[in-house]
């Protein structure tokens, strides 16, 4: 994680420090559905008997997120706007081992 | 001639079965696996969540201990000056309890009140999420971070009953640099 992702700037604050918002371009948004190869759902399956971190889930989520924010990232780009700012994350599981992520915020031009 | 054909219905017929024969496998070796994963969870289970609150608690406090502060702060950060770079940074863990947990927990939950082995295992996976947010943010160069979520969201789908159990604990907020 850098400062920028693909040159877009992306915080969870509503405002950015030390920049002025001079124009909003709405709500960006982007999702992903990811699974893992059925192998680690099986180890994950056992590992869950003894409890503790799920650590194939924890990477799935992390790579699931990485491409939600790109995808997020891409939209903002493509209406033009320089920062993504108010970045908000919502998980739901599909079904056992498939979770959809979703990262919205809204994408403007700070100067 | 015959003996071709026969050859060939066979071939198709174990072609076709296959991946019946190794669900029935992968059936077999769990209905053996199973118990023995169980009497090891009974054992060790409580052992090994409160080896990993332990853990996390010295890593946090080794961490608090060379800042000389917490970097996370859940408020905007509007009252901050010289700010001069932010990113938002984030932080996962999937975490669930063990199958005698459940039972503990199911067990207790016949009884009503707090149902305080849950209660632990999710607090266990909340400090290992916001330890890791606060590893990573340092990790990126960031020195303190603003506007901290904190979400919980639920790994088991509505009325999968024979799936995992477990919840994912997701802490981000906005990294910051002062110079």
């Amino acid at each position: 994680m850098e400062q920028t992702v693909q040159g877009i700037l992306v915080v969870n604050t509503e405002t950015i420090p030390g920049m002025m918002i001079t124009e909003t371009f709405g709500v960006v948004s982007g999702s992903t559905v990811r699974a893992k190869h059925v192998g680690k759902d099986i180890f994950a399956g056992l590992k869950n008997i003894i409890g503790g971190e799920l650590s194939q889930y924890t990477e799935l989520l992390q790579e699931s997120r990485e491409e939600a924010i790109g995808r997020m990232v891409a939209d903002a780009m493509s209406r033009g706007a320089n920062a993504v700012v108010n970045v908000r994350f919502a998980t739901s599981a599909i079904t056992a081992g498939a979770a959809e992520l979703f990262a919205y915020g809204t994408a403007v031009k700070a100067e | 001639m015959a003996d071709v054909v026969g050859l060939l219905v066979l071939g198709i017929i174990l072609v076709v079965l296959l991946p019946f024969l190794l669900l029935a496998l992968i059936g077999m070796l769990w209905a053996v696996v199973y118990p023995v994963m169980l009497i090891w969870a009974v054992l060790f289970s409580g052992k090994k969540l409160d080896q990993q609150i332990v853990n996390t608690a010295s890593r946090e406090a080794s961490l608090r201990k060379t800042l000389g502060r917490d970097p996370l702060t859940t408020i905007d950060g509007g009252y901050r000056t010289g700010i001069t770079s932010c990113g938002v940074v984030w932080a996962g863990v999937v975490y669930g309890p063990s199958h005698w947990h459940l039972l503990i927990g199911w067990i207790n939950n016949l009884v009503g009140g707090s149902v305080d082995i849950f209660q632990k295992v999710i607090s266990a996976g909340r400090a290992e999420a916001m330890q890791r947010l606060r590893e990573n943010a340092l990790r990126d160069g960031w020195e303190d971070v603003i506007n901290v979520r904190i979400d919980t969201s639920d790994m088991t789908p509505q009325g999968a009953r024979k799936s995992i159990k477990a919840v994912e604990v997701f802490a981000y907020g906005t990294g910051v640099k002062y110079t």
